[in-house]
């Protein structure tokens, strides 16, 4: 399981999978990622780059880079395993739905 | 993403849109879409000085972000590969 103070927790009904969101607040994709979560009531965990400063965001984005070295936002974790890069429904339904 | 405003976002848009059909390309025809993207851009003009890709994080300074600046290096090889920009 990922463990980052700055992650912010969202309760859902489908709450088999630890899903974090590594995301931007500026970013389109990312809110339609964040939309569709909370629209299916996936349980999740996401957190905005671009909010944090220093060391905080330097930590955070070096534990993004684990998942994802190029990067690009959104970034989404199951499990600490797969990776989903970007936001395409049909990926998200399929591992998560 | 409520620090830009509306008028910064038209004329923001309104900008890209002629560079895009310049250069050949055509903004995205989703409005709602292309709405939070010019959103985005506007957000970081204001913080950064320059129009950042929303998608992508800043490194700190606008040497380092040359090629996550609107429109940025991985456009062309975006579109191949998704048919939009990230």
């Amino acid at each position: 399981m990922i463990e980052i103070d700055s992650l912010e927790q969202v309760e859902g009904e489908i709450s088999d999978h630890d899903v974090v969101l590594f995301a931007l607040s500026t970013c389109p994709h990312c809110r339609h990622a964040r939309e569709f979560l909370d629209s299916k009531g996936v349980a999740y965990r996401f957190v905005y780059l671009d909010s944090l400063k220093g060391d905080e965001q330097k930590r955070v984005l070096l534990e993004s880079e684990k998942y994802n070295p190029n990067h690009t936002f959104p970034t989404l974790v199951i499990d600490g395993g797969d990776v989903l890069i970007g936001f395409r429904e049909a990926e998200y339904t399929d591992k998560l739905l | 993403m409520s620090e830009a405003g509306a008028l910064d976002v038209d004329n923001l848009l309104e900008q890209l849109g002629r560079d895009a059909e310049s250069g050949g390309y055509h903004l995205n025809p989703d409005a709602k879409f292309l709405r939070e993207l010019g959103e985005g851009l506007a957000v970081n003009t204001e913080r950064l000085g320059y129009p950042l890709c929303p998608c992508r994080l800043s490194e700190g300074s606008k040497e380092s972000d040359l090629d996550i600046i609107c429109p940025c290096d991985y456009r062309d090889p975006d579109l191949d590969e998704y048919d939009t920009c990230y």
